[in-house]
Order: structure tokens, then sequence, then C-alpha cells
């Protein structure tokens, strides 16, 4: 009892303006603020408004896919099954604008589905059949690229993407504000309504808690941890249906630089990756934190191996600082 | 056989868990070439006893002495050294690995750095010949032999150790009458080589049949050491309740009327093995207590009738309506309007690092919300009201409930399930581990809850708040009602005989 009384009472000790504020958090708001120094170091442009608009831009893809990623890793899952998800997103939204008019018009309805469909067999196999999801994820994952080989023969998709599609990942509002900002800002709002104030998101956050306890409160778990994947599935093709407009066109392997940086982002914005605690706005701070990162690699023109290598080692070392919180606490 | 000085002695040890006392002062002799026995409630201290013996734990006082010299055991692995091995009720076998493999798993022959297997096999038939299970193949899966042969496998394992001890935990609690008579043959003989053997059951008869000195624990102390044979069970019963402690219960009103269906009634409900042919009711106002040992069934009934259990036979009816309950969800809708307060806290009734506002509110978010969003207003409203209700003491509803107190802790799990306003509560052990004041006013509340009309369900380790809250107890043995007492009937003489089993002439003859 004394042991869990001291490792929560911490939190209520501390000065109560910054109770609220997660350390995880202020962390990765303050790597943001030292990696745009050390980036202007090389450059000017590094702090000018249309270089930031444009750092926010490429990094509201990522932020979509890393928000479904958020809500299956705060339940103490993992969802894999990222690469193809957004491959499938993509290549189906642009498939479907061969068609006809009608094509045209479902492109983004018909992407979301079949990202939706494949995130629901992820939760099945979660949930109900109870296979671990790094395995089932995997599995899903792996069909998935093989459905989209089949689909393409193995070439490269021919279709382009619709009008609505270039339309949300390209465009600007005013003031240089791109479309995909807006809309990376919507699906956050939506995210942070649903994880603080509904059922679903208590549940969720219970869920990766204490499982057993949510179970007996009488929380449907295994329909909530189904749900969970299907939106990691839904927002992953989403991802892909913008990057398909970003680049007017799908492409096989489009997917495969996401599945690590959003699991980054994610972890870097203070989710713990055992599940039950983090706040979306981490998620944001992790998302903006890996995009300045890969692009000051690029300025720094750190080639693609050692970009992989700088992430992977900061991934681990977050995990370490925050893994280790997590075990004195419980 | 007499020697003039103990194998072991335990002189003066204490243990504390949080306020709650374990052991206290306990003193125990064991010789070598005797068995042992253990006697004592649930709770006694007798496992913590052993836990000291073995290594396990470490006392918070007193010392012990191994052949007249003082030892302190850091670890397991010390008091194994020294010659004390443990059998626990739990099986410790991997069921993966062969017998030999199990048998010497904590310090296997080697030889060039790598397992010696020819050697290892043949350590492993020595100490199964020893243990009385020459037939069991060495190399033989452990999780294809049946459950008596594993314990054959599992003394093997601890006679491999050379002890000088041998402590049997309940370690014949699984097995069947035949299977028990195999394990005391070895005994016997063991006991012929000049082992010490510590033996703790709750099985009177096993004891009355092995037993050369037996010591009764109460409260943490030993009470009595007397040789076998000199005391009849109803003295036994005498010693192990004690008649030292009383707590102020509320007075047990009688429910008002038997019109109509009771609220919850059970027929002929089975599971596996472990529940057989239970039938019962509880009435709107009623408390009705399950007593009987710790593990006879129980936790198993009150998980089944609360729908997480799969696989049940027999009926449950809620106001005289068959009714299936698949699951906690279906458990505590409004049509059955029922509530688990759980066993363990921690890890079934709070999630620990979210708010007490998180963790009142949310068995009663279907109440709270439209839509699936919680309605915040009428959330604080509901928690502010619970937290006086159950005088909460807590430094605000967002604060992690993980740093409350154990009883503040406990009163949160109950006021969540208040929340939903359930007509059928039921309780499993909910006042272990917390402090007094805090289980007094437990008891005023569920007296205030059945007055109310709530049927309660109530199941507990502690004899006396089976006495002092119910008004009829189910003893439970073995996965069946043995017995079911009601009003005065309930005297802890008359729990503690039927929850062993015993025939009702040794306890009328108290």
């Amino acid at each position: 009892m004394s042991e869990t009384a001291g490792g929560g009472g911490v939190a209520v000790r501390r000065v109560p303006l910054l109770r609220h504020i997660d350390p995880a958090v202020a962390t990765a708001f303050a790597c943001i603020v030292v990696l745009l120094l050390i980036g202007s170091l090389y450059s000017r442009e590094f702090l000018s408004p249309g270089y930031l608009l444009q750092q926010l831009k490429v990094a509201s893809f990522l932020g979509v896919i890393a928000t479904g990623m958020m809500i299956v890793i705060l339940l103490g899952q993992i969802d894999l099954s990222v690469p193809w998800a957004v491959a499938m997103g993509g290549m189906m939204a642009c498939a479907a604008t061969a068609h006809g008019q009608i094509g045209v018009i479902g492109a983004i309805p018909f992407g979301l589905l079949c990202g939706v469909a494949l995130g629901l067999l992820n939760g099945f196999g979660v949930a109900y059949l109870r296979i671990p999801s790094m395995i089932i994820t995997l599995a899903v994952n792996a069909v998935a690229q093989g459905l989209m080989v089949v689909h393409t023969g193995g070439f490269s998709p021919q279709d382009s993407a619709s009008a609505a599609m270039r339309f949300i990942a390209t465009g600007e509002v005013a003031f240089g504000i791109p479309h995909s900002l807006i809309v990376w800002a919507i699906i956050g709002a939506g995210t942070v309504f649903l994880l603080n104030r509904t059922s679903y998101g208590r549940a969720v956050y219970a869920i990766g808690n204490r499982e057993r306890a949510a179970f007996l409160s009488g929380v449907d778990t295994q329909r909530a941890v189904m749900i969970a994947f299907a939106i990691s599935g839904g927002l992953s093709a989403f991802g892909g249906i913008l990057l398909a407009g970003y680049a007017s066109k799908a492409a096989q392997a489009m997917g495969d630089a996401y599945l690590l940086p959003a699991i980054a982002a994610v972890v870097l914005g203070g989710t713990s990756i055992l599940g039950g605690r983090g706040s979306y706005i981490g998620t944001v701070a992790g998302v903006i934190l890996i995009t300045l990162l890969q692009s000051i690699l690029s300025v720094m023109q750190i080639p693609e191996s050692g970009r992989q290598v700088i992430y992977g080692a900061v991934i681990l070392l977050m995990m370490l600082l925050y893994g280790r919180g997590r075990r004195a606490e419980g | 056989m007499e020697f003039a000085q103990p194998l072991l002695r335990m002189e003066g040890i204490s243990k504390r868990y949080g306020g709650v006392r374990a052991l206290e002062q306990a003193g125990l002799e064991v010789r070598g070439g005797q068995v042992h026995a253990i006697l004592g409630e649930n709770g006694a201290g007798k496992s913590t006893l052993i836990k000291v013996m073995a290594g396990v734990v470490a006392p918070d006082g007193g010392r012990m002495l191994l052949e007249g010299r003082e030892v302190a055991f850091a670890e397991p692995a010390a008091a194994i050294r020294a010659g004390i091995a443990c059998i626990f009720q739990e099986l410790s076998l991997i069921p993966d690995l062969s017998v030999a493999d199990n048998v010497v798993i904590d310090s296997p022959p080697r030889r060039f750095g790598m397992i010696d297997h020819r050697a290892q096999r043949r350590l492993a038939e020595e100490a199964l010949a020893r243990a009385g299970g020459e037939d069991i193949h060495p190399l033989a899966p452990v999780k294809d032999l049946p459950l008596s042969r594993r314990q054959m496998v599992e003394i093997a394992k601890a006679l491999a150790r050379k002890p000088r001890i041998l402590i049997l935990d309940e370690a014949t609690s699984a097995l069947t009458a035949a299977d028990v008579a195999k394990i005391f043959a070895v005994l016997k003989r063991l006991r012929a080589e000049g082992l010490a053997l510590l033996y703790i059951s709750h099985r009177m008869q096993e004891i009355a049949e092995i037993a050369d000195v037996c010591t009764v624990f109460r409260n943490g102390r030993n009470v009595a050491t007397y040789e076998a044979g000199t005391k009849t069970l109803a003295e036994v019963v005498e010693l192990m309740i004690g008649r030292e402690y009383s707590h102020a219960f509320p007075t047990v009103a009688a429910p008002e009327s038997d019109a109509g269906p009771p609220a919850l009634e059970v027929r002929d409900l089975r599971w596996a093995e472990r529940l057989r042919d239970i039938s019962f009711s509880v009435r709107a106002g009623e408390v009705v207590g399950l007593g009987g040992l710790d593990g006879q069934g129980q936790r198993e009934l009150l998980l089944a009738l609360f729908g997480v259990t799969k696989g049940l036979s027999g009926e449950i009816r809620i106001d005289g309506k068959p009714t299936n309950i698949a699951s906690p969800r279906a458990a505590k809708s409004k049509r059955i309007g029922m509530a688990l307060i759980p066993e363990d806290r921690k890890t079934e009734g709070l999630m620990l690092p979210m708010s007490v506002r998180v963790n009142l509110s949310f068995a009663a978010l279907d109440r709270l919300s439209r839509w699936g969003v919680v309605d915040r207003d009428a959330e604080t409203e509901a928690i502010d009201e619970m937290v006086r209700l159950l005088a909460i003491r807590t430094d605000g509803v967002d604060v992690p409930v993980g740093s409350l107190s154990g009883g503040n802790q406990q009163k949160v799990v109950i006021a969540k399930w208040l929340m939903v306003r359930p007509r059928i509560i039921l309780l499993n052990d909910p006042t272990r581990g917390i402090d007094i004041g805090t289980k007094q006013e437990i008891y005023a509340l569920l007296r205030r809850l059945a007055e109310s009309g709530a049927a309660i369900l109530f199941y507990s380790t502690d004899y006396d708040e089976l006495i002092g809250c119910c008004n009829r107890v189910l003893v439970l043995y073995d996965g069946a009602i043995k017995r079911t007492l009601v009003g005065a009937e309930i005297t802890e003489r008359a729990l503690v005989a039927s929850a062993l089993n015993i025939a009702a002439g040794a306890e009328a003859g108290a």
C-alpha cells in the first residue's frame, strides 16, 4: 500500500500549476525547440514561416497515422499493419477513381473503408481470438501486401488520385496554411474529445491500465479493443489517401516509411508503450519532433541508413526513460 | 523419539504486512523423526511462519536457531542450503520439461559447463525412489503425468535438495484419498529416516492419521502444542477459535417479508469440478454469507453469478425469472442490477494510476453519459455524493486512487458500484487487509443497503464478520454447500466445524 501511495503521491504534491503538465510532453516540446535551434545554425531558412508550415504539412500525414497508433498503444497493444494499411488506403482510393463518376466521389470513403476492414480484422484477432497484437497485425500486414501486389500485378499502380484527394492533401486555406494541417487538426480535436470526454475514451485508458478491472466493471473490453484497431486501420488508410493525393498517385511501398515514425512519435510524446497513460498533445509534439528530426537529418545530408540508426537509438533511449518511470510506479 | 536439542527452533518471530500483524512473537520447535502438524484458521499466521522458515519473507523480529546456531535466510536458496525444503500447494513444476529436468532444476549436475544428462537422470531416479515414485520414468514430460504422480515428483524435487526439514503446505489438498495414502506411506518412511516433517493441512482426518505433534496457531501466535491424540476435535476447534476478539457489529434485522420471489435464486449451479450443485436464494433485504475455508469455491461462485465464468450449468433466477448472465456488462445492466466488489482491489477493483474521479464513475458511465459522451456535471455531482456518503478521505477527486490508504481505496471500490444502484450486491472478502475503523463503516453500510432493499451475498474469510453481519451463512466445502446456518445457529464453533467438514457430533460435544 505504502509503495503505491508514494508513487501516486508525487504527482499530488507537485506544484498545482505544473500538475497537469506531463514531464514527457514538456521534454518533447523542449526537444523541438532544440532541434529548431540546431537547424537554424545550418540555415536561416529553418525558422521562416514558409519552412515551418512545410514541416507541419509533412507532419500532418504522420500525425493522422500516429493518431490511430496512439489509441492502440493506449490499450497496451500495437498495430504493425500500418505500412500496408497506408498503401492499401492510397491504392484503393486511387483504384476507385477508375470506375466513373461514382468511383471518383467514392474514392476517399472506399479507401477508408478498406482500412477499417483491415483494422477490424486485426481487432477481431486480438480481442476475440486472443492472438497477440504483434503477431496478428504483422500477419495482416503481409496479407494486405499480398492483396495489393495481386491488385497491381506487381507494377506500380497506374490510377491517379481524385481531385478531392489532391485538394485535401495539397491545397492551402490562407497564409500558406495547408489543407492537410486542417484535416489533422480536425482529426486531432475529434481524438481529444473521444479520449477525454466519452465513455469509450475512459474505457481505452482503463483497459490499458488494468484490463481485468475494466472487464469486471462491466466494460465490453473486446468490443472496445476491436474498435480501436478499426480506428487505427481507418486512420492509416486515410494517411495513405492523403499521401496519394499529395503525390497524385499511390505507390507500392508508400507506407513503409511510416511504421517506425508513428510508434516513435507516440512514445516520444509520453504515451506509455505498456498502455494506459498518455495525452494527445504529447503525440502532436512527438509527430512534430520526428518530422523535424527527419528534416534536419536530411539537411545535414545524413543518408537514409544513418537516419534509421538515429531513429532507433532515440526510441530506445526514450523507452528506457519512460519504461523505468512506469515500473517504479506500479 | 525425543532429542535434547530441537533441529530448528524459532523464537519470538514477528511479521507485519502494512497494518496487519501476520505473526506476533510466534515460536516453534521442530525435531527430527517427527511429523509436526500446524493447525489454525485462515490468516492465523501459518503460511507466514512457513515463509519465514523457507527464507521467502524476512521477519521483522525474533530469531531462528538451526541446531543451536542462529541463522537468518536472506533468500529461499539460503534456506535450501541449510537443509529446509518446501512443497507448496501450487505445484512448482514446469510442465514442458521432463521429470528429471524438474527434479534437479535448481542445481543440475554439470560437466564441462554443460548439463550432465546421465548424472541428472541418476540423481532423479534416486530421488524418485525415495519419494515412492520408482515407476515414474525420469524422461517423461511432467505434463503427461496425473496430479498424484506430479505431487510425487514435487516431493522428489524437494528430496533431491537433501533436506533435513521438509515442509508440506497443503500439499495434499488437490489429491484424492487413495493418492494421499500413497503420499503418507512415503512420509512415514522419511520420518523413519530421521527427517523433520512439517505438515500443514485443513483436513483434520489426515492430521489425526499422520501427525506426532500438533501446534495450533491463532492470530499470529502459537497458542498450544500437544502430542497428537491427546485432544479431541472439539478441543482443537476451541483452540483454533480462541475467545479474545469481538467487533462492534450493527444489529441484524430480519428481512421484511417472504412475499414474492427472491431477488436472486440459484438452482443446481455447476462449473467444472469447482462448483457442485449449488442451490440457494437471497431475498431483498437479506445478507447471506458465504463461509468455509479459503478456496472452497466461494470466489468461483461469485464470479459465476457475475457472468465471468463460461460453461456453467444450472439456472440463475432474478426476481423469479430465469436469466442468462453472459458477462459483467449484462450483470450490471438495469434488468439484473448486480454488482461485484472484487477480491483484489489493486488488480480487479481499481485502475490505481487513474484518478479517484475516473475510478468512481467508471462502472456507472452508462448512466452518466448521453450518446457516449460523459456529462461532467452529472458525474461531479454523483461523485461528490458518494465521497460524502462513504466519507472517503481523499485530497480531491483528481488525485490517483493509488495515493489513498487501503481502507479508502476499498471505499472507492464499493462506492463505484453503489453508483450503479445495484439491487444485488456480491462481495468477495471486502474487508481483507483494511483497518478496523473502515471495516466497521463497511458493516454499517451493508446493513443500510440491506435495509433499503438490496440483496447481499457476502464472502468473508473472517468468521466474526459472518456472525456479525449475516442473516444466513452458506458454508462451502469442496465446491458444494455443506451446511446452511441461520440466525442464532451462526456461531464460530458451528462455522469452523462445518468449514472443516467435521461431523455435527464433534461440535455438539464441545
